[in-house]
């Protein structure tokens, strides 16, 4: 039974469920108390101890099940060839005669209700590859593939003709229907017998997986030669980081919060102790910054934009206000994108609204955009935060409005993958750089970071 | 009236004479969460009946219940406690006479000064303890129920700050020292999911998510709660207010405003829900105005369901 629980709990750290050491712990003690008799409160309190974040919730149905399951539905058992008349049973051997010996097995067996033991499922398994498979999206797939392997269409067919062929030979028709619906209940016990086996065995293999790769070679590969499901990773990881860099940047405003003394507010603020100087005020210094980013998120750009996003947005609070702006072609605001609590969704809506064409990227014209709708958004106290590569495809950079943009705003930092070597060809970065009060290569996810702390921290 | 729960069935049946219907899952994981001294975070949507949990737990066990509304900028001196200078400047300021009587015989320096360290605790008691619910719950000399309201409006640091009295139930004033809790107290918080919590919160707590209730529970809520409610009317509220949750709404309408809307209806003596008793009182249900525009047109005309073909006209299409 206990190592049934560490089976679950590493199969849900394997599924992304942040599952800590006290936490387990702890699940084992309401295990204890509660005791494994009944089924629902053994699932509560495996769920309210190991599972603390609603949007967990439904991979923790999903997977429990998987490894205290319900129980394989029961088939439907006796041979249908017991209660048979004389002539009936003559019927059915004549009908069956047709098929071939291996075909025949496996439509008796339904007909008898035996389940699969558990030597043929593994051997099953072992035919479908099911010890690769390591994603319970794969549990549909893999039953289908151990149905098709047992031959079941073949024997679906075979016993659809089979009663046709009976019903043409004059058996009586209640009675058919009688067997063809045991045989129908004992397919899909089957199935679920299958199924059982597959999704039990795939989060067996999540549990035995070695734990990912580390997490910091991730953090210090470049952007574009991470794989899919290193960026999902790293998605995971922006998150925990985010939460790790507001604390530290919300200590550092409340701690800058005092700013030069405040005669007038310390006088009124210590009449109460007889005049007595006990409380000093301070004036406040607002260090919230307020922040303009201009994302590019055509194909190159498109994950280290993403990431940005995803961090601003996890940083909402230590900001005081931020414009979001997305471009390919032409500029679109995506401020609005984001006003609900779920970054991922907000970036995915963007990116499926802002598909990205061909060499069509155009900062010149979205500056123009921008000049044309939004220059209001920038003014004092504000940074202009721009994501990008400056590769503009030969167009025109627009180097006029870009300067009266950093006049405005009160300071403008680049970010840009490339470092300043690989600036040339159709890339402007040379001409827009000196507008920027700072240019910082953000080729991986650390140096990322390490703008994010660089943006938060200078306002 | 127990003060602790035997077992999660009587957490249940003692939840329920305080008129607070619990599920198995709330009933459960409260169980546990006594029974482990944990603290209980319940989340869900606004209006399931996060902080009523809290008082009826507070009245099944009779235990009196605190409670901290968290907002933006709680911080510790409105939390824990605040020292309080003034009435501790106050004190030295009308005590001066006497203290001039003690160190007044005193011969030495020395010994006025032995004298008046043994007056010191006069100077540094929670008698100049301003005490705010969490040391309130601290250091009540009975077990308490303690709610930390809507954690999630908070900051993160409060968080952070949490962090210590949640886990060893200990404070510690600069003035006096650590103070320990005399009984644990039972901590309920509830989040509405506004913003993540912090991992290191979410450890050391049960988690409960409670969601909108299914109809049969909703309906014993009206009945217990509502008592004057005819029950076939009861039941068309609450279907009316289910149906209203699963249309795309800008803010459902929570349990605690199908109360109120059950009350509504008692009230104005409605006998079944027609369109004018439902134009009357929508503004109970739904507080947005594109919402109840929206509810109107959909639930008080619903759209005409198109009519099919018939067989004949289709014959006439078919050709032959």
């Amino acid at each position: 039974m206990e190592s049934r629980i560490l089976q679950l709990i590493s199969a849900l750290r394997a599924s992304g469920v942040r599952v800590s050491l006290a936490e387990s712990a702890e699940a084992f003690s309401a295990v204890d108390l509660m005791g494994i008799q009944d089924r629902e409160s053994f699932r509560l309190s495996l769920r309210a101890t190991l599972i603390k974040d609603a949007k967990d919730l439904p991979t923790f149905d999903k997977l429990f099940p998987l490894f205290f399951g319900s129980g394989t539905p029961p088939m439907m058992g006796g041979d249908p060839s017991d209660n048979m008349t004389p002539e009936e049973a003559q019927m059915w051997a004549e009908a069956m005669k047709q098929y071939t010996e291996q075909l025949r097995q496996r439509m008796d067996r339904l007909m008898n209700g035996e389940p699969l033991t558990k030597s043929e499922l593994e051997a099953l398994g072992q035919l479908v590859g099911l010890n690769q498979a390591e994603n319970l999206q794969y549990q549909n797939w893999m039953t289908q593939r151990m149905m098709r392997a047992l031959a079941f269409p073949e024997v679906q067919k075979a016993l659809r003709e089979l009663m046709e062929q009976l019903q043409q030979m004059g058996m009586n028709r209640e009675r058919i229907d009688q067997i063809r619906q045991m045989v129908q209940q004992n397919l899909a016990a089957m199935q679920e017998q299958i199924r059982q086996f597959t999704g039990q065995r795939i989060a067996e293999n999540m549990s035995e997986r070695p734990r990912g790769e580390n997490i910091d070679a991730l953090m210090n590969r470049p952007f574009h030669a991470l794989s899919d499901a290193d960026k999902k990773l790293l998605q995971r990881e922006v998150k925990r980081l985010a939460a790790a860099l507001r604390t530290r940047i919300a200590l550092r405003q409340k701690r800058m919060k005092s700013g030069q003394m405040d005669p007038k507010a310390t006088i009124r603020a210590n009449l109460k102790y007889h005049g007595v100087p006990m409380e000093i005020r301070h004036k406040d210094r607002i260090k919230k910054p307020k922040i303009v980013v201009i994302c590019d998120v055509s194909t190159s750009m498109r994950f280290c934009s993403e990431l940005m996003l995803s961090f601003l947005f996890a940083l909402q609070g230590q900001v005081r206000k931020t414009h979001a702006f997305a471009f390919i072609d032409h500029l679109e605001s995506i401020s609005e994108d984001f006003t609900g609590s779920n970054a991922d969704e907000a970036i995915a809506s963007v990116l499926w609204r802002m598909p990205s064409g061909h060499y069509n990227t155009d900062l010149g014209w979205s500056l123009n955009d921008f000049q044309n709708e939004h220059m209001d958004t920038l003014n004092s106290g504000t940074t202009l935060l721009i994501v990008g590569d400056g590769r503009n495809n030969y167009n025109d950079p627009r180097l006029d409005i870009f300067s009266v943009m950093t006049r405005r705003a009160t300071r403008t930092i680049w970010l840009n993958p490339e470092p300043d070597y690989m600036w040339n060809g159709d890339s402007d970065m040379m001409k827009y750089a000196p507008f920027c009060n700072n240019v910082l290569k953000v080729g991986n996810l650390r140096e990322l970071v390490n703008a994010v702390d660089e943006l938060m921290s200078n306002p | 009236m127990a003060d602790i729960f035997e077992s999660a069935k009587s957490v249940k049946t003692e939840l329920n004479k305080q008129k607070y219907i619990a599920s198995d899952e709330i009933a459960t994981i409260v169980y546990l969460a006594q029974r482990l001294g944990k603290p209980l975070l319940a989340e869900g949507p606004a209006g399931v009946g996060k902080t009523e949990l809290a008082k009826a737990i507070a009245s099944a066990t009779g235990r009196e219940l605190i409670r901290l509304q968290c907002y933006e900028g709680l911080d510790e001196s409105k939390a824990l406690y605040e020292w309080e200078y003034s009435k501790q400047l106050l004190y030295t300021q009308l005590l001066r006479d006497k203290l001039n009587d003690t160190l007044g015989k005193a011969e030495s320096l020395t010994e006025a000064a032995d004298r008046l360290a043994k007056e010191e605790d006069v100077f540094f008691s929670e008698r100049f303890l301003l005490m705010r619910p969490l040391l309130k719950a601290i250091l009540s000399e009975k077990p308490t129920v303690l709610l930390i309201d809507e954690i999630d409006r908070a900051d993160a640091e409060f968080e952070a700050f949490l962090l210590e009295v949640l886990s060893d139930f200990q404070v510690s004033v600069p003035e006096l020292g650590t103070l320990a809790a005399k009984h644990k107290p039972f901590v309920v918080l509830t989040s509405n999911n506004t913003r993540e919590l912090s991992e290191a919160l979410k450890r050391r707590c049960l988690y409960l998510f409670i969601d909108y209730p299914t109809l049969q529970e909703e309906l014993a809520v009206v009945h217990l709660k509502v008592p004057d409610l005819n029950p076939k009317l009861a039941q068309q509220a609450v279907e009316f207010v289910q149906r209203l949750r699963k249309a795309d709404m800008r803010k459902s309408p929570s349990i605690s405003e199908t109360l109120d809307w059950a009350n509504a209806l008692v009230a104005l003596n409605a006998s079944q829900l027609d369109k004018d008793i439902l134009e009357d009182t929508l503004s109970v249900l739904l507080k947005h105005e594109a919402d109840l525009q929206k509810a109107k047109r959909q639930m008080l005309n619903p759209p005409q369901p198109k009519q099919r073909p018939s067989m004949d006209d289709l014959a006439k299409f078919s050709g032959n």
